[in-house]
């Protein structure tokens, strides 16, 4: 099932493991059959942990949704709620208890806090008379979620609101914690670099935590031989722009959770063709989208100029395939012939699907809407009349195009322009208020607060330094054949990844200047490792890097590192982990505040 | 803080003191944006009770472009133009609207006289 976990340079699947033994452990606590509880946010990440058969190899008989009311009726020994630590939550949960009652005496209840317990919902269990109803109260750590052979994520929505914008790291303690059950598993990383107030807290905590292990030395070889830490504050750029490769636009139109992606159905009706037409298939199509498709971990980060192609010539060698079967003439090789079969069949629905997706998505990135958007956004990010108000936005506000769009590339403007001017900071606000509503106004100062708009002070626009000194801007990005990592924008080569790439050569002195310019302190850190445990490193092989997004990561920023991590020269291969997966949309509705209205 | 109670206010009285508090909170921040912005609010929502009270015009609450636009849609042309000139909406927006409303009522010599 999680084959794909063990590809990549680092098993992942180890992680997966070593979370699965732990669910199992917790189950198998709660003697007798069981219900559990879930709330609905859990079930996705869990979905990629377990399946349910592992759960009901426990005894799990029934699962249902948190939501308040009495609870479905089943017949089952052990209730567990599967929660996160919030107290809305813990309302809920209280009235299922007490309106459940009596009514079954013999009944255990539980909770699963996920990632932590917390003291506070305890006590507000206690206030409501009902923690008492509890026999067992746990906390299920899970930090880091395997998404892929080289990607972890702790989808932990609000994590960057809370750090940018409420000044709350709740989010980077479990970072940190995360971050050390993995070296529990992967050995001691010897190298930290950071960049960022929220990275430089990261380090110290798991330096802290570290020291307070001092007593038991990790004996296991290190894995990974250097962490870096990234604010996502250092990079606002790169997740406003649309993303240009074939994951990214399915995550930038579809949206994608936890690995899986609904599209509409239309496309995919014809596929049966035995059926009557008639009952076209009303329900989104759910597909889910990992490395494990042979075919999807092709293409999912080329440039979507370049998958066309790519879609073509597989169909082509599958054809071939296909057409092997007149070759084939003794027993044995008919014999051979079959036993592929099922693989080529699976090949070819995988290529079926794909060519539908390909479809739709090109049906919107080539409409006009798509490319003068696309345009603009060039535009800022080369650097063209960054400091006045644009027209084409001023026409899409008029036009009340969708209120995140327009948020979307206003940001984007006073990020490449380093702030407004205050009159033209102004213009757009009032723009935007008066066309959307005056409630929005919580939003503009969040975005303000958060550094995405400002006002320019004093000193000068600093992009332009930075960009030309990253080389942020390539004229002659290749699409179909890529030789830089500027591909994944058609153009524009994002500033985290670049940092990255800088990192490993020729390393970080070389641009003091601009990390200068850029938000929060830089630093390096070594974690000791004991004598028998320096790797002896055989000639040519790679070192592995692992990145750590604080506030999210986009898929086109992942398809970047895979691609430094193929090129041959590189010498450095990155497994990636982040709080959650992003694009600009989610990005900027996180921190959106719509206060609702109870005017009659 | 005070904005976000006005909107947990039922009644416009008391949203319109919620309002006027953020004034005060916004102007003892010297944020003469926000302050600004939401004294417009305010005077929005006179209007949209005015309106709403003489006409039927189901208007409270509505951002200022959308009170215009249902304006407009009612034959109210000459409050939408109120409107445009009390809150100095940039002529571009304003003509972009009326553009639009005239073509959904299919006034086409309207159109025309442009």
């Amino acid at each position: 099932m999680a084959a794909h976990l063990s590809y990549g340079r680092v098993n992942l699947n180890i992680l997966r493991e070593a979370a699965r033994k732990e669910l199992r452990e917790f189950l198998d606590k709660c003697a007798g059959s069981k219900a559990i509880v879930w709330d609905e946010y859990l079930t996705g990440p869990f979905g990629l942990i377990a399946q349910y058969s592992l759960l009901k190899e426990h005894e799990v008989e029934k699962m249902f949704t948190l939501k308040s009311g009495r609870l479905p009726s089943a017949d089952v020994k052990n209730i567990i709620f599967f929660v996160r630590p919030r107290l809305e939550l813990m309302d809920i949960i209280a009235d299922n208890i007490i309106s459940e009652g009596k009514a079954h005496s013999s009944r255990d209840y539980h909770i699963l806090f996920v990632p932590r317990r917390s003291m506070l919902c305890e006590r507000w269990l206690k206030e409501q008379g009902v923690l008492a109803s509890f026999t067992n109260i746990d906390e299920y750590i899970l930090d880091l979620i395997p998404y892929d052979g080289d990607l972890l994520s702790m989808e932990y929505e609000s994590a960057f609101r809370e750090c940018y914008l409420e000044n709350d790291q709740t989010s980077l303690y479990h970072t940190a914690k995360g971050l050390m059950t993995l070296q529990a598993l992967y050995g001691t990383i010897p190298q930290i670099f950071g960049k960022g107030d929220c990275a430089r807290h990261v380090a110290n905590m798991m330096l802290r935590m570290k020291r307070e292990f001092a007593g038991t030395q990790n004996q296991i070889l290190p894995v990974f031989d250097t962490l870096l830490l990234l604010d996502r504050n250092v990079d606002l750029l790169t997740p406003l722009a649309t993303q240009l490769t074939y994951e990214g636009l399915i995550d930038e139109i579809y949206g994608i959770t936890n690995g899986y992606v609904k599209l509409p159905p239309e496309k995919f009706a014809q596929k049966k063709q035995g059926e009557a037409s008639k009952d076209l298939p009303t329900e989104p199509k759910k597909l889910q989208l990992n490395s494990a498709e042979e075919l999807y971990a092709e293409i999912r980060d080329k440039n979507f100029n370049a998958v066309g192609a790519a879609l073509s010539k597989k169909a082509k060698i599958i054809s071939a395939a296909f057409e092997e079967r007149h070759n084939a003439k003794t027993v044995g090789e008919i014999k051979q012939f079959v036993s592929q079969l099922p693989h080529m069949q699976a090949a070819r629905s995988s290529l079926a699907n794909h060519t539908s997706i390909a479809e739709l998505i090109k049906d919107i990135t080539t409409s006009e809407a798509f490319f003068d958007n696309l345009t603009v956004e060039q535009e800022f990010m080369t650097g063209v009349d960054t400091d006045k108000v644009n027209t084409y936005i001023e026409d899409c506000i008029a036009q009340k195009d969708p209120l995140i769009k327009i948020l979307r590339l206003v940001c984007m403007q006073s990020v490449c322009n380093n702030g407004f001017k205050q009159k033209v900071l102004d213009f757009y606000k009032r723009e935007i208020l008066q066309t959307y509503g005056y409630e929005h106004m919580l939003t503009l100062n969040n975005l303000e607060k958060a550094g995405f708009l400002k006002t320019q002070t004093g000193s000068r626009n600093n992009y332009p330094t930075i960009r030309k000194t990253l080389k942020l801007w390539m004229e002659d990005a290749n699409e179909q054949n890529p030789n830089d990592i500027s591909y994944v924008y058609s153009g524009y080569a994002p500033l985290s990844i670049r940092l990255t790439q800088v990192l490993a050569r020729p390393g970080w002195r070389s641009i003091e200047e601009v990390l200068k310019m850029l938000p929060g302190p830089h630093f390096e850190e070594r974690q000791p490792l004991p004598s028998g445990l320096h790797k002896k490193r055989q000639q040519g092989e790679n070192r592995t890097t692992l990145v750590f997004f604080l506030g999210g990561v986009t898929y086109a920023e992942i398809a970047a590192l895979r691609f430094l991590s193929q090129m041959e020269d590189s010498g450095m291969e990155y497994v990636i982990a982040t709080t959650k997966l992003i694009n600009g949309t989610t990005w900027i509705k996180s921190l959106m505040d719509r206060p609702e209205s109870q005017m009659p | 803080f005070h904005i976000r109670s006005s909107y947990r206010e039922q009644r416009l009285e008391g949203r319109l003191s919620r309002l006027q508090s953020a004034v005060d909170e916004y102007n003892k921040a010297k944020n003469d944006f926000a302050a600004k912005a939401t004294e417009e609010e305010m005077r929005l929502l006179r209007f949209q009770r005015k309106m709403d009270d003489e006409k039927g015009a189901g208007l409270l609450g509505l951002s200022l472009q959308a009170t215009m636009e249902a304006l407009m849609s009612l034959g109210l042309h000459k409050q939408a133009e109120q409107l445009y000139k009390d809150f100095r909406v940039p002529d571009k927006r304003y003509w972009w609207l009326k553009l639009k409303s005239m073509a959904e009522k299919e006034e086409w010599e309207e159109l025309e006289k442009f």
